[in-house]
């Protein structure tokens, strides 16, 4: 137990671009494993050490998370790079879950965008305690102070400053640290980047106070020893360290830090930070549902001499095989150990264990309580959970958005043809939210995904990794069907012409679900039984029901899923012989199928909730851009030179927008999306499309 | 209840009505009082009552929160369509959605021209038909009177509505007995109609005054007054 003090499970999330790979990579170099700094656009062409896909060194992001792990002052701490794109964000949600605190890097011009606003959700929803990082302080424009107002005012964060910078832009020298309330220089040694602490600079010294009287305000509000402390002026440094964490890990309270990682300022402050504020596993409630007991919650405790519990949270398939990242939750795990995966219900013996380091690796023999380690050669999706085989526990079901986009994909050649398969049988496991399936009218391969750059990505890497060269057809967005209006239906099924028939006649109506309060889901269907005096059999109730979930899941207009739809049933008749489940089946999904023509059908299509960032002097062609897209402005921002302008937008209209934004702004702006709703289809453009799947059917029938 | 009814026994047409009819496009409108009295939903309230009409909006912001604007429309719009019980309420809030706009600044000294370019290009290249615009928090007091002479001009030759919601920034200014500040007194001449709010501990309602209208210098009553609870234009 006494080592799990000294154990940090920490990830750094940020927007795209605010130096997360290259923070990742200074903390490997002052941890003292790796001993040569690169560039993540590198030009030595060697790239940063966390990015070990090609693919991300070319792109400059970082796509799959890679553990790693480093010792900083005696404690250890596994850093989980985690991916900026949202496009990935299931990468980000999946490492957040193994996580015990984080670091949210800020861009110090940028400050609190889009994305970091996601990234913040995402770690509410996984309890995760978090430190603030504000990174490139050395650059034009920087001011820190506005960035922690916005953590205040836009994240709704108890954010409060931990140091104050010495100089700005170009003549950043330091902090100063509010809690030990020193200088902290970041030039000494002979490669100019070691720690030198020194007195506050006089000039800034008024400031200095004024900066710690507001941190002991913000601490003192979380913790009443403290206030008790500051009543009696008795206020110390290890007091004020102890209130801090405490707040920090119960959520109250974000620490704010600064510097700059490519200059090499500020990381040795920051790791301190880590090893001071952030939680290590024992600090933190982790539960399981008992499988065997109804999903009842179970509370795992880190004590390495209970059965094992361990989470299975990312596959990756590199040059050594076949690998699975793990948390150990509960208890410990050895080399041969016997295994359960409660998903597959699959026992298995545990081969080779190791610890990763982007990209070199070391053996260990056993991985204790609160330890991120691998294994070789398991067959297991990610989110599987595996424990002792006496317990049947499941780690919480993690949430997966359903894909937005598809894309039909053709091998060129046979030796592709195969290619293709593994390498989509590794995605697919690799990442819940991407799919892939052949359409079965088509006979198309379609692989379906969160955005045009996330199936990009993947096509890319089929080409790389696997050799499998294909052929990429337009991008279709994942439309849905609606009605608007209640609609009847009579429908007899009858099929009597000799031999054992078919009778059922249904009636009933489908009527639209109440559009749903905000912030919830709209369900896709509901069935409602409402036959009195048996005029359709008990036995056959649940049949109707099965013929409309297969009528629901393909509309008539474009082929794709009816959502919001509660269909009921009140009456029928019945054939004591020729009745049955199947004729029943079939004439819910004629009556269906008849009155969903009538209820007057619509379109509904992703919109997307897409922020540009671009100089203000852009401003009209961001507007004009958003207006030809069939896009909503909802707000524009104007701050200092830029303009943030959030606006939505039907994905359909989204393809190929970042080269247009990029040629539209002298490749100044930049832009990032989610999806936010499905809206109804204009009738021009749903005429458009209904036309189109006609063709495309009349097509495929001949 | 359909729209129709909703806005026709709506309490904004006896505000109009104190007014002869509505401020009109081209004119500048000024609801002022101290901090606190409940301008801000006062103008979502005019905002919403405009959107509800089918007219297109433009809310212009010096908060540096988007988020909060889009609250307030939400809170109000709820308060409207359950004071009615409006029918289809989520599809109707959702059409009115997409005729306004929220424009927000926040740069602490922003000039009145930077705002107006951004307007117009919004008008222009968002292809956005603006009815009105509404100034929440804009700086008035402190406003030179050639800034204000050019808000009006912009008011005229874009052909819209504009309202102006304003505080006083200073903390020494007097406040006559409708709520008005002596510093708002430079541009009377300029602004078409000024509405002073004020609480009055009485009758525990925000009082409306009609200071100037369209007839000149007034000070009538209006109809309406400003619920405490809702801070909405009530009966």
């Amino acid at each position: 137990m006494a080592d799990l003090q000294n154990l940090r499970n920490i990830g750094i999330s940020a927007h795209i671009d605010s130096g997360k790979t290259t923070l990742s990579e200074r903390i490997l170099y002052y941890c003292n494993k790796i001993h040569e700094i690169h560039e993540v656009r590198g030009k030595d062409g060697v790239g940063a050490t966390m990015d070990s896909m090609e693919l991300e060194r070319e792109r400059g992001i970082t796509i799959a998370s890679a553990a790693t792990n480093v010792t900083w002052k005696g404690t250890e701490i596994n850093v989980i790079d985690t991916p900026g794109h949202v496009d990935f964000t299931i990468e980000v949600e999946r490492s957040l879950r193994v996580l015990d605190g984080a670091v949210l890097v800020l861009c110090s011009v940028g400050g609190v965008q889009s994305q970091s606003i996601t990234v913040d959700r995402q770690m509410k929803r996984y309890h995760v305690p978090r430190i603030a990082f504000i990174n490139k302080c050395d650059r034009t424009g920087a001011n820190p102070y506005r960035v922690k107002k916005q953590l205040v005012d836009k994240l709704g964060l108890n954010a409060v400053l931990m140091q104050i910078p010495i100089g700005l832009e170009e003549r950043l020298e330091g902090v100063v640290d509010l809690v030990s309330m020193k200088a902290l220089y970041f030039d000494a040694g002979p490669n100019m980047d070691q720690i030198r602490e020194a007195e506050i600079p006089a000039e800034l010294l008024a400031e200095a106070q004024a900066k710690r009287e507001e941190l002991l305000d913000g601490v003192s509000m979380c913790s009443d020893e403290l206030m008790e402390a500051m009543l009696e002026d008795n206020v110390t440094e290890e007091l004020l360290s102890k209130a801090i964490r405490e707040a920090t890990i119960r959520l109250e309270l974000v620490p704010v830090l600064m510097g700059s990682a490519y200059k090499n300022k500020g990381i040795q402050a920051l790791l301190d930070a880590v090893v001071s504020y952030l939680p290590n596993p024992t600090d933190v409630v982790n539960k399981a549902l008992d499988l065997d007991k109804n999903e009842e919650e179970v509370i795992l405790t880190s004590n390495d001499d209970l059965p094992p519990v361990i989470l299975a949270f990312k596959l990756e398939d590199g040059q050594y095989g076949q690998l699975t990242y793990i948390r150990v939750y509960q208890g410990k795990v050895k080399k041969g150990d016997e295994l359960y995966n409660t998903r597959s219900r699959k026992k298995f013996r545990v081969g080779r264990l190791i610890r990763m380091h982007a990209a070199a690796m070391e053996d260990l023999t056993e991985a204790g309580c609160g330890e991120i380690a691998a294994l070789f050669g398991i067959e297991c999706a990610s989110g599987d959970t595996f424990c002792d085989p006496k317990l049947n526990y499941s780690l919480s079901s993690m949430f997966v958005p359903n894909p937005v986009i598809s894309l039909a994909i053709k091998p060129v050649d046979k030796k592709a043809a195969d290619n293709m398969g593994k390498a989509l049988n590794r995605f697919t496991k690799e990442d819940p939210t991407f799919r892939s399936f052949v359409d079965p009218e088509s006979n198309q391969t379609i692989i379906q995904g969160m955005g045009e750059l996330h199936l990009e990505v993947y096509v890319e890497r089929m080409k790389r990794e696997y050799k499998a060269e294909v052929e990429v057809g337009q991008p279709e967005v994942a439309y849905r069907e609606a009605i608007t209006q209640r609609a009847d239906f009579n429908y007899t099924h009858k099929k009597q012409t000799g031999g054992s028939g078919q009778y059922a006649r249904i009636a009933g109506y489908i009527e639209p679900l109440p559009d749903p309060a905000e912030g919830e889901e709209l369900k896709e269907y509901e069935y409602v039984d409402e036959v009195k005096g048996g005029s359709i059999p008990t036995e056959y109730i649940p049949s109707c029901d099965k013929g409309f979930q297969t009528a629901v899941k393909k509309g008539s207009q474009l082929g794709f899923p009816v959502i919001g739809v509660k269909a009921v049933v009140n009456d029928g008749a019945w054939h004591p012989v020729d009745s049955s489940d199947q004729a029943f089946q079939t004439a819910a999904l004629g009556a269906f199928r008849e009155a969903f023509e009538k209820a007057k059908p619509v379109i509904l299509e992703p919109i997307m909730k897409v922020e540009v960032v671009a100089p203000n002097e852009f401003q009209g062609s961001v507007f004009a851009s958003i207006n030809q897209r069939r896009g909503l402005i909802i707000s524009s921002t104007e701050d200092n030179a830029m303009c943030t302008v959030l606006a939505e937008v039907p994905l359909s209209e989204m393809f190929g927008y970042s080269t247009v934004l990029r040629s539209l702004t002298q490749g100044k702006g930049e832009f990032t999306m989610e999806i936010g709703k499905y809206g109804r289809v204009p009738t021009s453009v749903s005429e458009q499309l209904k036309k189109d799947y006609q063709e495309k059917r009349r097509k495929e029938q001949k | 209840m359909e729209i129709q009814e909703l806005n026709d026994l709506s309490p904004l047409r006896v505000f109009e009505e104190s007014l002869g009819g509505g401020l009109g496009r081209g004119n500048l409108g000024v609801l002022v009082s101290r901090h606190g009295v409940g301008k801000t939903a006062c103008l979502v309230h005019l905002a919403t009552d405009k959107l509800l009409r089918g007219e297109h909006v433009i809310h212009v912001s010096f908060s540096g929160n988007v988020e909060h604007v889009i609250n307030w429309y939400k809170e109000v719009f709820r308060e409207v369509s359950d004071g009615r019980s409006l029918s289809d309420a989520a599809s109707v809030y959702n059409n009115i959605l997409s005729n306004r706009v929220v424009m927000n600044f926040s740069q602490e000294n922003v000039t009145i021209d930077k705002v107006l370019s951004s307007l117009e290009t919004l008008i222009k290249h968002g292809s956005f038909k603006a009815d009105a615009i509404l100034f929440d928090g804009y700086k008035l007091t402190v406003a030179t009177e050639d800034d204000v002479r050019r808000i009006k001009e912009f008011a005229e030759s874009m052909n819209l509505e504009v309202w102006f919601s304003v505080s006083p920034v200073r903390a020494d200014v007097v406040y006559d007995k409708y709520g008005v500040p002596n510093t708002m007194q430079k541009y009377t001449n300029l602004i078409d109609v000024l509405i002073g709010l004020i609480y009055n501990e009485e009758r525990d309602k925000v009082v409306m005054t009609a200071v100037k209208t369209h007839e000149g210098m007034v000070e009538k009553p209006m109809g309406v007054s400003l619920d405490p609870k809702t801070m909405l234009i009530s009966k």
